[in-house]
């Protein structure tokens, strides 16, 4: 995957799902979120910002994706993602915080592998 | 910011589901703002009608965002019902008139390429809205 990392990439989808599920289920159970999903959280960020760094070094490197800005603005946009929806689920004092939390993972599932995509896309 | 916003029944329309759907707006305004950028940027020429939609889109986005996240019912009602024309609009042009919507854009093919949720998410906004509404003439 060059600048995507096989296993980083893999580790932060899986860890994002887990963490979706979390929220979900506290949003079922009319809970708020606690410790669990903010260290799951804290572990996708720790991934995601090794993933970024792991690209940086690639780009940095010489290698370009095709589409190049789309590409760094779609890794600055996944390093960012669980951190605002970690604040903003924090402020939520109602079981819906899960969900909030749940939303941002699943989209940087989505933008992780957007990510994958636009580096292996075919030079245009 | 102030818990609850202002002037607004009491949760305001930032709390409880609103606060799911004022992330999800903000992840559209975000996703459509960049890509409406870039086309704008790169591409402007190639398709300028559908460019400007882009970003016309892009701006309903942040509107809706920013008026859901403070409170502004008002405002949000405008702002969503734009984007609910904007999508159906958009939507049927770029399945008929292929030619005028030669790259992607949000809206295209009824938001297609993002799940349809930019189909279903003005319905959402318009129903989480109808709810506040009535919250509020009740207290």
């Amino acid at each position: 995957m060059g600048a995507m990392n096989t296993a980083l990439v893999w580790s932060a989808t899986t860890v994002a799902v887990l963490v979706a599920l979390a929220g979900l289920a506290s949003t079922v159970a009319s809970r708020r979120i606690g410790l669990v999903h903010l260290a799951g959280a804290a572990v996708l960020e720790v991934l995601l910002v090794a993933q970024a760094v792991v690209a940086a070094v690639a780009l940095a490197g010489g290698q370009r994706p095709p589409e190049t800005a789309t590409f760094v603005g779609y890794l600055a946009g996944a390093v960012l993602l669980p951190v605002a929806g970690v604040l903003w689920s924090r402020t939520e004092p109602s079981r819906w915080a899960g969900t909030v939390l749940a939303v941002a993972s699943l989209v940087t599932v989505v933008m992780v592998w957007r990510l994958v995509q636009l580096w292996e896309a075919p030079g245009g | 910011m102030a818990e609850g916003g202002r002037g607004t029944a009491p949760g305001g329309t930032a709390a409880g589901p609103g606060r799911v759907l004022v992330a999800v707006y903000a992840v559209f305004a975000l996703a459509a703002g960049a890509r409406a950028g870039v086309q704008l940027a790169t591409r402007f020429s190639e398709a300028p009608v559908a460019y400007l939609l882009s970003a016309l889109a892009a701006a309903v986005y942040v509107v809706a965002t920013v008026a859901l996240a403070r409170g502004g019912r008002r405002v949000a009602l405008a702002a969503i019902t734009v984007e609910l024309v904007g999508v159906l609009a958009v939507g049927v042009l770029s399945l008929t008139d292929r030619a005028a919507f030669p790259d992607e854009t949000v809206w295209s093919a009824f938001g297609r390429g993002y799940g349809y949720v930019p189909l279903v998410l003005p319905v959402l906004g318009l129903l989480w809205l109808r709810h506040q509404a009535r919250a509020a003439g009740r207290s």
